[in-house]
């Protein structure tokens, strides 16, 4: 069973996102959850979940930030929190977590997700064996690994189909040590919309941006895996992941709706490859203008990467 | 007063079996070293089996401990013969691996059981409960993050009782060790899988962007600045009491691509700090001379990182960099002859008649003189030790041993 699974940047897009089909948010606040679309409160997420439960839809809530010990700390009331509302699962990256899962006996189920680190079956396996009923696979893997990995770990793995994929995170404010250095003042979250290109590789731009949980640098490509679903049919990965972070409001629904479409042509046999087209001229015209798509590893050789 | 319940382990990186030797004859407790499999530095001298075991020899009959760094995160090619490679290092007798991914950690523990696990500073653990998760999976210690400060080392080490690891001098990752791929994105390199770029010491336009394709770039400075996120190296050097009064089992220096220069005068300063802190904790008084002695080696600007703040602007490199005054490693001596005075030198670097040198050794013995007369192998009076590896002889003002280290200024 196909899932789509979407980030919200608000109960209003929640509610639009459950209407246009998917079957899960994924929301979060920033102190807890790592690059969110949207830093939430805990009223908002326990207002979504609410929908979600009436809706008979899914939310899942991020947990997966790197903990130092003042948020370990604080942490423990913010699990309770979520596990009352009846959030359906969260993501964690830290083993803090997940002892301090086991310590207070919550029955939150988790999803592995420690980002660039998930790379292969022993390790997803590591972790269901600890608990973790699903995980997230890095965006550095390739179709092949992604489809071996699949076929040896015993629970479903989530793939990121669409949106921004991070490839740094410094603890450090580089972009406002930067303009301290320059004597500037400026700011540096990501409503700034700033980014990097290399001297020697102007074309590509690298979106950047300051958080609480320090700089993060994104791939110069957002993940658009719309025209290769039918190669994640065969490889059996079921959990679609969609990140909003840099497609905000509408045009992020609609493009979740757009991979909802496609599940439904999916399972109900009408997949084509004019369908699928079709679909894709749509994504493209909703995404960001001034933002790339590409598939990133997904049509890579692992052999290619040294 | 203060008393040391346990004087920390000095640790040092050897990048081949001769730096394993070195580090140890100057000071470390122990040495971590890659293998030719599983290391993050595909580009350092990694070690055979049979090299190992030459160095493992070595380190045994002067008390040191070898750890071999088996940090990738792997992918599923990567794995097969893993419980292979970890069985064979606990039969040869390595002291420990230092492992990041959970999937080597679980393969290691299942197949090479009785082979201690330390958890590599990749996997980034910050945090006290992250600790005592690990325990509980039956590893022994865990090197700290390097975003870890000191203030948290001392709440680590009151609630949690597994074994401290943590840098205390040399080059770091500017980003979460683990979680920067910028290399594998711009040069198809993968970064967790030793073949790191260093993409983050680059030269970068930032702008944003009010218009569609119109880039409005912020770089600024005179002369302009290029972004970049190249840090500064690390040294704590006048806080190594700080790490013993917390409890922390490991002192770690990196650098296994760093020269027998390089770790030899490392090891030996922080041997001697660590020993005088731990002889008398209460009249303990910082020698200068120490991080004088750090500059020689220096390869940049050094710093405290995370320890006692979030770093800024002056921990990074920006600007015109100062020239670092550098010191070369020009010999090394092989023999001492004490009626006569006379030096044994094996040349590593050019240098003649009239230079300035330095020797140093062990202990931190140091001396000054002028290069007066050199000889050849045979005792025929030459100029210039011109030739690579040649051995030639010299008198010298101070006693030297075996070993011992002969440098100039660049």
């Amino acid at each position: 069973m196909i899932e789509i699974i979407a980030t919200a940047e608000s109960v209003e897009q929640a509610h639009s996102l459950f209407d246009a089909g998917v079957d899960a948010v994924y929301v979060g606040e920033d102190q807890y959850g790592l690059r969110m679309p949207a830093s939430l409160a805990k009223e908002e997420i326990a207002e979504i979940a609410k929908l979600a439960h009436e809706k008979n839809k899914r939310v899942i809530a991020a947990v997966n930030a790197i903990m130092h010990n003042d948020r370990i700390e604080a942490i423990a009331p913010y699990l309770e929190f979520l596990q009352s509302i009846g959030v359906h699962a969260i993501t964690v990256g830290d083993a803090g977590v997940i002892h301090l899962l086991r310590k207070n006996e919550l029955s939150l189920p988790f999803i592995y997700d420690a980002q660039t680190m998930v790379t292969s079956a022993n390790q997803i396996n590591f972790w269901v064996k600890r608990g973790a009923i699903g995980a997230v696979a890095a965006r550095e893997l390739t179709y092949e690994e992604l489809k071996a990995v699949q076929e040896k770990v015993p629970v479903p793995i989530e793939v990121q189909v669409y949106g921004a994929t991070c490839i740094y995170q410094s603890k450090r404010p580089l972009v406002e040590n930067y303009f301290r250095f320059t004597d500037q003042k400026k700011p540096t979250s990501k409503e700034q919309n700033l980014f990097l290109s290399e001297y020697k590789n102007a074309d590509k731009q690298y979106s950047i941006f300051e958080d609480v949980n320090g700089t993060h640098i994104f791939a110069a490509e957002d993940l658009n895996l719309m025209p290769h679903l039918d190669m994640l049919i065969e490889a059996n990965i079921t959990q679609w992941k969609l990140d909003g972070i840099f497609t905000k409001g509408e045009p992020f629904v609609k493009i979740a709706s757009l991979f909802v479409e496609a599940k439904r042509a999916i399972m109900e046999g009408r997949w084509s490859k004019e369908a699928c087209e079709k679909l894709n001229e749509q994504l493209i015209a909703y995404h960001p203008e001034d933002r790339t798509l590409g598939t990133g590893f997904f049509l890579k050789s692992p052999s290619e990467i040294k | 007063m203060k008393t040391i319940t346990k004087k920390p382990e000095l640790l040092a990186p050897a990048g081949t079996l001769e730096k394993l030797k070195m580090a140890i004859h100057y000071g470390a407790d122990a040495v971590y070293i890659g293998g030719t499999q599983y290391g993050l530095r595909s580009r350092a001298g990694n070690f055979t089996i049979d090299e190992m075991q030459e160095g493992l020899a070595f380190a045994k009959k002067h008390d040191a401990k070898v750890y071999v760094a088996a940090n990738i995160v792997a992918h599923e090619e990567d794995i097969e013969g893993a419980g292979k490679y970890f069985r064979t290092l606990r039969d040869i007798g390595i002291d420990a691996v230092i492992v990041s991914d959970p999937a080597l950690i679980e393969i290691c523990a299942m197949e090479a059981p009785g082979l201690p696990i330390h958890l590599s500073t990749q996997a980034s653990a910050t945090n006290y409960e992250a600790l005592n998760f690990w325990k509980e999976e039956g590893l022994e210690r865990v090197v700290l993050a390097r975003e870890v400060s000191m203030e948290e080392i001392r709440e680590i080490r009151q609630k949690t009782d597994i074994e401290l690891e943590a840098f205390i001098h040399g080059a770091m990752c500017i980003s979460y060790s683990g979680r920067c791929v910028l290399s594998n994105h711009m040069s198809h390199r993968d970064a967790n899988r030793g073949g790191c770029s260093q993409s983050c010491r680059w030269k970068y336009d930032l702008f944003e962007m009010p218009e569609l394709n119109e880039r409005h770039s912020l770089l600024g400075g005179e002369p302009l600045e290029a972004f970049s996120m190249s840090a500064v190296d690390m040294s704590m050097i006048r806080h190594i009491p700080d790490f013993i009064e917390n409890g922390v089992e490991s002192l770690k220096i990196e650098g296994r691509m760093k020269s027998i220069h390089y770790v030899s005068t490392v090891s030996n300063v922080y041997r001697q700090v660590i020993d005088k802190y731990c002889e008398d904790p209460e009249n303990f008084v910082f020698q200068q001379e120490w991080e004088d002695e750090l500059w020689k080696v220096a390869q940049r600007e050094l710093a405290t990182g995370f320890y006692y703040g979030i770093p800024d602007e002056t921990q990074q490199l920006f600007g015109k960099q100062r020239k670092i005054p550098s010191y070369v490693f020009i010999g090394q001596v092989l023999d001492y002859d004490e009626e006569t005075q006379i030096a044994t030198i094996q040349q590593r670097n050019h240098f003649t008649v009239g230079d300035e040198v330095e020797f140093y050794g062990p202990g931190f013995t140091h001396s000054h003189q002028t290069i007066e007369q050199l000889w050849d192998e045979e005792g025929n009076p030459i100029e210039k030790a011109n030739k690579a590896m040649m051995i030639v002889k010299m008198k010298v003002n101070a006693p030297v041993k075996p070993l011992d280290i002969m440098r100039k200024k660049k």
